[in-house]
């Protein structure tokens, strides 16, 4: 059974992409419909394989000798994550029956939106290195052909090849790791790899280890890679919603919090994961402090929430981290697509000309509302809990350092999140934009994601049971709501950051009114909007490749004489080379 | 038995040429223009389908690894796993271009000629990887370079392809002429050219090593080993399309196999043929990739991209031939058919495109990438191969291309050590850096607003469409299933190692 719903998972949407691209143009109406009852089916299947999580192999192919074994194993990571990446992907799926409405080429698009959830639902599931680097690459290729969707805007066809071109870079990371590691054991079983890993040379695991933290650091948009993700906002809404919000972004989460077990002992390592995280949680709060574009504001937020994943893993607080991935999933999701509504109806992204548009679309704001305060930390929605939980493993076993820039950042969430919801749905309206009223079928998509926002931290009961009974090499701990709740509301770390908070909330409403803030944060927003460099370090690549490509073309004369003079060269060359060589 | 089967799949094709020509001058001159593919294409199928079947009789002896050997006094062919697999992808992808070719030349001036050439093409490049002695060797190479001359230059009208055709041949014959001095030495250092006697001498010396360069280069020029290459881009994309899928996908391999089979014999330590593989295998991509970042043409972008796939096999023969790793053999020849199927797709879809999109009379102008805007709206297959081809050639899953650079990956890394290893991570970044060129070309087909040729074209017919759709079938199946051709590669990376070691 559980080898049946593991295999669903990937399989069900996938042949739904084929049956949709079998579909075509022609029957376009359809396909819409049928892209939600394959994600349906896709997260039920999910679902349903929560009782059925175990340490043990479901499946297992020989697919050749280079290429092991194609393995699935439904352990607690594994069925959390693929449980949000269908349900997700199934309520942005119904989010875009609306959302895309008239749209060209919608096979397309929900093509690559099926071929996507059971990418990512094969990446969780599978034990085998090599498969999860495949289903990796699998879920780059629908994020670039989702981005770039709408091929005629040259900005979504430079995000998306973006996209791919740094995600693939940090891919050869996972790849390099990966292969370092079957040369010294002789397989790519993840698990061999966590039972023993000192099987493994340290000069290889440690290779593997940075490798990894290069690769997650690229996927989930961590510093130095983030410059991708903002861009990746020209994708329509739905697909920022599931994909560089709840899912994709977090397979770099999910790869270190699968080695941790392997990769803790690796001098350095912990240290690294813990700087990257806390860097990219802080700088990424302040660039969204600055940002202008609704969707912009939301991409830079995630970037800093997976800074706090990346930083719980770096602790050791694996639990934590994926408790917190979960709430994240639920609220930025609900983010976006109510941005995504907001987006639709008034035909605009620029949030300096929206204001006031509460009063006209009082459901979509209800709807971020809660988000917002879900992920501003607000007790009792999902997102307090798992960042208190993050916040006391930091004071307990961190850095100094790390726990009060974490601590100002959780300040920064706070005020950069009250924000981006008064500039859009509260005060006077800017401009007056004429607002069309959202759909039945996204209305449909934002109640789950509202409940959950609220009500998901109950579930911290049978998360943590499942991770504890089926993952025997991290060490995680059963908690239950009443423990979780005595833990986090007594712990003196959660009085401090709900202090922060609500100094953060106390800083906007004093001086939005004065526009002393505005102000006060120009003279830094210029290295802030520019990424702090890291944007003209893409550019000068860009660059310096392509005037290599230039000046190369330059030896391609088309002339025979200067032909034949490069193979007099290489003659006079192979000579040396073998008279020194051999 | 087998010998019949190997006497008949060496003769067959060479024997028949002149018997298509006669047949297709003879009942093809008397049909009006454009109604249809030559009779002389149809023969041309028979003669390689009955190859396929010989081939297919062959199959199990060779994987028992028993070899078949043919000897006429001091001219010997033999087949082994190496002949398999290029045998194989010549008679798979002929078939399928020849299949296209029908309708893609129907009605030219020379299509007989075509076909008898096409004919000679694949019947000396059977003979070519089962020659045992390096007379044979130098023979079937030349009957190989001169077919593929005058298929270059075809549209002889074409002032573009006739010069292509002409620099190809002043370099190639360059290269033969610098085969035979080395072949020379050979036969001077050690009174024999029999590849098996020469192998069980085994000793060195500066003779030979001189021999190998002149034939390290000489072949180079024909497996396009960089700065040897610059006759590539030319004569690839100024070929009709379904001879352009043969020379990037099959020709330059076979070179890249005669240049193998002549170097095992000289005695020479192999690690030293590994270690020059792995430089020239290194320049050779970032070239290639350099190169095919600034091209607005189709073809030559895709001429380009071959350049940089030899390197990746030049880099898996390197992981061979320096510490004899057999994943290193295998994920070279892998690496070859499936480059043959995908750049096999990509040429003829281009191919198919430039049927339908630019007038044609004798006359084939260039292709645009931006020529190609929006052309999915209207041809919806053939954009659906399209980006199948070059996604897989930039290593993409579920793709063939992700397999074979696999198993070439893995070969670097198992040898532990850090040049092979860095070898391997830039091989994977250049990868990545080929999807720099790739990925444009994807999303301007999916484009919404289509371009003036795109919206001026007729259909494309069902004879063109046919090869495209198998191929895309075959990249897609070998990208989830793999181990489907694992016996062919991994016999052919024995047999390779067994040459050298």
């Amino acid at each position: 059974m559980p080898a049946l719903l593991s295999l669903g998972t990937i399989l069900l949407p996938w042949m739904g992409a084929v049956f949709i691209w079998i579909l075509g143009d022609k029957r376009h109406k359809l396909v819409g419909p049928v892209a939600v009852v394959f994600s349906t089916l896709a997260a039920l299947s999910a679902l349903y394989l929560y009782p059925f999580a175990t340490s043990d192999i479901v499946v297992n192919l020989s697919m050749g000798d280079a290429f092991g074994y194609l393995t699935f194993r439904p352990d607690g990571l594994a069925v959390l994550l693929t449980a949000i990446a269908t349900v997700i992907g199934c309520l942005a799926v119904i989010f875009s029956l609306d959302y895309m409405r008239g749209e060209h080429q919608l096979p397309r698009y929900y093509s690559f939106i099926l071929l996507f959830i059971g990418a990512m639902s094969g990446l969780v599931l599978t034990s085998s290195l090599l498969y999860l680097f495949f289903f990796w690459e699998i879920t780059a290729l629908s994020s670039y052909a989702l981005i770039s969707f709408n091929n005629d805007d040259p900005k979504a066809v430079r995000g998306g090849i973006k996209a791919l071109i740094m995600t693939q870079v940090g891919g050869a990371g996972l790849l390099a790791g990966a292969l370092a590691m079957n040369s010294a054991i002789g397989n790519f079983e993840i698990d061999r790899i966590l039972a023993n890993p000192a099987a493994i040379p340290a000069g290889l695991l440690a290779f593997a280890a940075f490798g990894f933290l290069v690769a997650a650091g690229a996927k989930s948009a961590q510093f130095p890679f983030q410059t991708w993700l903002p861009d990746a906002m020209e994708a329509p809404t739905p697909i920022s919603a599931l994909i560089h919000a709840a899912t994709m972004v977090n397979a770099g989460v999910y790869l270190l919090a699968r080695f941790y077990p392997a990769f803790a002992e690796v001098p350095g390592w912990k240290l690294a994961v813990v700087t990257v995280g806390v860097v990219t949680a802080f700088t990424a709060a302040l660039m969204a402090i600055t940002a202008g574009d609704i969707k912009r504001v939301l991409a830079y937020s995630t970037v800093s929430q997976l800074g706090y994943m990346v930083y719980a893993i770096g602790l050791g607080a694996v639990e934590a981290a994926q408790f917190h991935l979960l709430s994240h999933a639920i609220f930025k999701a609900l983010l976006f697509l109510s941005a995504g509504a907001v987006i639709h109806s008034v035909g605009t992204r620029d949030i300096l000309r929206m204001g006031g548009l509460g009063k006209k679309m009082p459901f979509i704001r209800l709807a971020f509302v809660i988000g917002a305060m879900a992920l501003a930390g607000i007790p009792v929605l999902n997102g307090f809990w798992s960042k208190e939980l993050i916040l006391e493993a930091g004071k307990e076993t961190g850095p100094e350092w790390g726990y009060f820039l974490m601590l100002a950042g959780a300040g920064l969430t706070a005020l950069y999140t009250l924000r981006l919801t008064w500039m859009v749905f509260y005060g006077k309206p800017r401009e007056d934009l004429q607002v069309h009223h959202a759909g039945k079928a996204m209305k449909v998509a934002l109640i789950p994601l509202a409940v959950g926002s609220i009500f998901s931290w109950l579930l911290v009961t049978t998360v943590t049971r499942v991770s504890a009974n089926t993952m025997p090499y991290h060490t995680m701990v059963e908690t239950n709501i009443p423990s979780l709740v005595r833990e986090v509301a007594l712990s003196p770390g959660t009085w401090i950051a709900l202090a922060v908070i609500l100094l953060s909330i106390g800083i906007w409403m004093v001086s939005h009114r004065m526009r002393f803030f505005e102000k006060a944060l120009s003279w830094a927003s210029r290295p802030i909007k520019a990424s702090f460099g890291m944007e003209s370090i893409n550019d000068a690549i860009i660059r310096v490749v392509e005037s290599a490509g230039e000046r190369l073309q330059l030896s391609q004369t088309g002339l025979l004489s200067w032909n034949l003079l490069y193979v007099l060269i290489a003659l006079i060359l192979a000579c040396i080379y073998l008279a020194v060589g051999a | 038995m087998p010998l019949n089967y190997f006497i008949m799949l060496l003769i067959l094709p060479l024997a028949f040429s002149p018997v298509i020509y006669l047949v297709g001058r003879a009942i093809g001159g008397k049909k009006k223009k454009n109604t249809g593919p030559n009779i002389s294409r149809w023969l041309l199928l028979g003669v390689i389908s009955w190859c396929l079947y010989t081939l297919i009789r062959l199959y199990p002896i060779s994987l028992a690894d028993e070899k078949v050997r043919a000897t006429w006094g001091t001219v010997s062919f033999q087949f082994d796993g190496i002949s398999l697999v290029l045998i194989a992808s010549a008679l798979i992808l002929g078939l399928l271009s020849t299949w296209f070719s029908g309708r893609y030349l129907a009605g030219e001036v020379g299509e007989e000629k075509y076909y008898a050439l096409f004919s000679i093409l694949i019947g000396s490049i059977l003979c070519l990887v089962c020659a045992a002695d390096l007379f044979t060797l130098w023979l079937c190479f030349e009957m190989m370079a001169v077919s593929t001359y005058t298929l270059v230059a075809f549209h002889r009208q074409n002032a573009a392809a006739l010069e292509a055709g002409v620099k190809y041949l002043v370099q190639s014959a360059l290269g033969s002429v610098l085969v035979i001095l080395g072949i020379a030495l050979v036969f001077g250092e050690r009174g024999s050219l029999s590849l098996e006697t020469l192998k069980a001498i085994g000793t060195q010396t500066p003779g030979l090593l001189a021999a190998g360069g002149l034939i390290l280069v000489g072949f180079g020029i024909k497996a396009a080993i960089v700065p040897l290459h610059t006759w590539l881009p030319d004569a690839h994309s100024q070929a009709p399309s379904g001879m352009s899928a043969m020379l990037s996908g099959v020709v330059i391999a076979a070179g890249l196999t005669a240049m193998l089979r002549a170097l095992s014999a000289l005695g020479v330590p192999p690690a030293v043929w590994g270690c020059a593989f792995l430089a020239l295998g290194s320049i050779n991509m970032l070239v290639g990739n350099l190169l095919a970042l600034r091209q607005v043409e189709v073809k030559r972008m895709l001429a380009y991209s071959s350049i940089s796939h030899i390197g990746y096999l030049l880099i898996g023969l390197g992981f061979a031939l320096y510490q004899g790793v057999n994943y290193g053999a295998e994920g070279t020849f892998f690496h070859l058919i499936t480059h043959a199927i995908m750049k096999g797709l990509a040429f003829l879809t281009a191919g198919a495109f430039l049927f339908v999109l630019l007038p044609h009379d004798g006359f084939h102008g260039s292709l645009k990438i931006k020529d190609l805007q929006g052309a999915a709206n209207k041809y919806p297959l053939a954009a659906l191969t399209f980006s199948i081809a070059i996604l897989a050639l930039g290593g993409l899953p579920p793709l063939a291309g992700f397999m074979s650079k696999w198993v070439i990956f893995t070969a670097g890394f198992i040898t532990n050590d850090g040049w092979m290893i860095a070898a391997a991570i830039f091989m994977a970044l250049n990868s990545v850096l080929s999807l720099a060129y790739y990925a444009p070309v994807v999303n301007r087909l999916y484009q919404k607003e289509c371009s003036d040729l795109v919206k001026a074209g007729n259909k494309i017919p069902a004879g063109l469409s046919l090869p495209l759709v198998l191929l895309a079938v075959f990249t897609v199946m070998i990208g989830l299933y793999p181990a489907i051709l694992q016996p062919i590669y991994q016999l052919a990376g024995k047999n390779l190692l067994a040459l050298f070691f």
